[in-house]
């Protein structure tokens, strides 16, 4: 079995962001290994993230793909007003990098932005940054072990949710 | 109404015929002898009324600016705002807070350009004029050439002083008008409920690292109110409880934290033992609270023990309630399903910035810090699932002012049969003279406790208006 290649990673990225965006959310979840660490780190300044997540504050941070799935609950319930509708958006990924692979495991950087748009309030917005996927083999497929999301423009309008990130 | 997401745009347009004290005292219909209590829409969305509210409260009384435990070290700086100001409070060489105007007397420049750091002099970037952690002037450059006139060389260059600066327990406020009470008077008996957030830890409290900046496209005061308001939770965030439910189904196999209404949710019908109600002081301060069996999830669990021999049961089962504390106008304690500090900051009559920190005992163990961090995120931050809902139905409220008719809200009436000047068990136990409480169930949810905040507001404003000679701002 070979590591994981160039390919193979663009694949998943683009995967991932387009079942976001089709709010294929099962299909997304199941893309995450039960212990997935989901992060986005908020910023202790101008300079620097967060980079503790069990003593530095983060914007989301989780571990295990449940609270992944509870969120994608809150987003189909109903019950949720900053929700109601389910904003828009077009994920778009460059940048990829394998930065290291073996048969079992893979580190792989990209940049991202995220086109929202809010048919409510007819408004738009670009949220944007860097992902790290730590990937691991499982069976036949790759899953994300750990997703580290870094958010560059952390000046929030209002909200900002899983699937805008 | 601005979109969602449009740049902030800072200050209003010229505001024509500038308001009355009367006109707008007449803004807020309050009627004690009729048990009316209401406010008129344009509070939120008058430019008149922000400029006025900039002017007069935040620009003329104590406003909170940070936590000295932010500032550990000399030379230790952050910047802020009082009002539209921009602020900065420095430690000096000797371990002094001070807090200066964050501008150059030079040309008025911004001299600390960012959030924090420590510096033991600040050079404006503009002219090279310099100052010390205490606000001195250093260097003015090119000083002995420069051939100044006799007046200038007879003026102080020092950075200006916020013309009032104090701390109560390691809360730091400054007003930019010496023409105010004292911190001490100004706070009340509302200092009582700093102290049972501070109390928490023989060290006080800190800010853990890491802060999230939201706005919404909605009046400040909408903000204020939601903070105070028991009535929204149950209808604002199911989403969030029933995420709740699910965990503990799951009984915390997945990952989950466990949260402090794991056991006892003192906002729900039928709570055990449950005890909810509000306290109103002077000057706009309140408190919005609950008490309830402590929670062995809660992350203060682990000094139970400690903080019933140190400060009694009673006091320590405050310490565990949900206490929602707003010190008026700009600061807002939370401690509920995790603790937050936050700082409101208007930028408009429709927009609203708010700093926001999850604040801590110094010292807890690494597992009730983590704990609390989790609880917090999910709860509180613009990418949680409690806070986002809050937020856009600010924007929903902003957009229903617009209408120019039926324009007084009834959202001030529930608990007004309720309210009583007089003491009771709990107040003396807390050992405060509030100006109004109500006690009740978790269904009662007052709203009278807002009348607090709106009668502060319109006698600061009234009283500016009148002392200045015109309601028009600058």
């Amino acid at each position: 079995m070979s590591g994981l290649t160039h390919q193979d990673a663009e694949r998943l990225l683009y995967l991932e962001a387009h079942l976001l965006d089709e709010r294929r959310w099962d299909e997304w979840l199941d893309l995450y290994t039960e212990d997935a660490v989901f992060w986005t780190p908020a910023w202790r300044n101008e300079d620097e993230p967060t980079a503790s997540p069990d003593t530095e504050l983060s914007l989301i941070y989780y571990e295990g793909r449940s609270n992944l799935a509870d969120r994608v609950w809150r987003l189909r319930s109903g019950l949720s007003v900053a929700s109601t509708p389910i904003q828009r958006t077009a994920h778009a990924i460059s940048n990829v990098l394998v930065e290291a692979a073996t048969d079992q495991a893979a580190k792989v950087k990209s940049s991202w932005a995220t086109h929202v748009f809010n048919p409510r309030r007819k408004a738009q917005h670009v949220f944007f940054g860097r992902y790290e996927h730590d990937l691991r083999r499982e069976g036949d497929r790759w899953r994300v072990a750990r997703k580290k999301i870094l958010l560059l423009n952390d000046y929030i309008p209002t909200v900002v949710d899983f699937y805008m990130l | 109404m601005n979109g969602p997401h449009t740049l902030i745009s800072r200050g209003s347009p010229p505001a024509a015929g500038a308001l009355t004290a009367a006109e707008l005292s007449a803004l807020i219909d309050d009627r004690p002898q009729d048990g009316a209590f209401r406010v008129h829409r344009t509070v939120f969305s008058d430019p008149r009324v922000f400029d006025l509210e900039m002017k007069h409260i935040f620009e003329s009384g104590w406003v909170f600016l940070g936590l000295a435990s932010q500032l550990p070290r000399p030379h230790d700086y952050l910047t802020t705002t009082v009002g539209r100001q921009p602020v900065v409070v420095m430690r000096d060489s000797e371990g002094r807070l001070n807090a200066f105007l964050n501008s150059c007397r030079h040309k008025g420049a911004i001299i600390c350009p960012l959030t924090s750091g420590n510096r033991k002099l600040h050079v404006c970037s503009y002219h090279g004029w310099s100052y010390d952690s205490a606000g001195r002037n250093r260097a003015i450059k090119g000083r002995a050439e420069g051939a100044y006139g006799q007046a200038f060389e007879t003026e102080s260059h020092d950075l200006a002083s916020l013309p009032r600066f104090g701390e109560y327990r390691g809360l730091l406020f400054g007003s930019l008008s010496a023409d105010v009470p004292s911190l001490e008077d100004y706070l009340g008996d509302a200092r009582k409920l700093i102290d049972l957030a501070v109390d928490q830890s023989n060290e006080g409290l800190e800010l853990v690292p890491g802060y999230v900046t939201f706005t919404f496209n909605g009046n400040w005061k909408l903000q204020l109110e939601n903070c105070s308001d028991a009535y929204h939770f149950t209808s604002t965030h199911p989403s969030y409880l029933r995420v709740l439910d699910r965990r503990a189904a799951s009984q915390g196999s997945g990952g989950a934290i466990r949260s402090v209404w794991d056991n006892d949710r003192p906002f729900e019908s039928g709570a055990r033992g449950a005890t909810n109600g509000t306290f109103s002081f002077a000057n706009g301060h309140v408190l919005n609270w609950s008490i309830s069996q402590p929670s062995d999830a809660h992350p203060l669990f682990e000094r139970i023990e400690e903080l019933t021999r140190r400060f009694g049961e009673a006091r320590c089962n405050w310490m565990f309630g949900t206490r929602n504390l707003t010190l008026f106008p700009n600061v807002q304690l939370a401690e509920n399903a995790s603790s937050q500090l936050r700082i409101i900051r208007p930028l408009a009559p429709d927009k609203t910035e708010m700093l926001t920190y999850c604040m801590a005992p110094i010292g807890e163990s690494a597992e009730a810090r983590r704990r609390r961090i989790r609880q917090y995120e999910d709860f509180f931050n613009p990418s949680g699932m409690a806070t986002p809902d809050d937020a856009v139905l600010y924007e929903d409220c902003q957009a229903g002012h617009q209408t120019p008719i039926a324009e007084w809200l009834q959202g001030y009436s529930r608990g007004a049969g309720a309210a009583s000047a007089a003491p009771n068990p709990l107040t003396e136990g807390l050992g405060i003279a509030p100006q109004s409480s109500v006690l009740g169930g978790p269904d009662l949810c007052d709203e009278s406790v807002f009348h607090t905040y709106y009668r502060s507001w319109r006698d600061r404003l009234t009283r500016g208006i009148e002392r200045s000679g015109t309601g028009a701002a600058q």
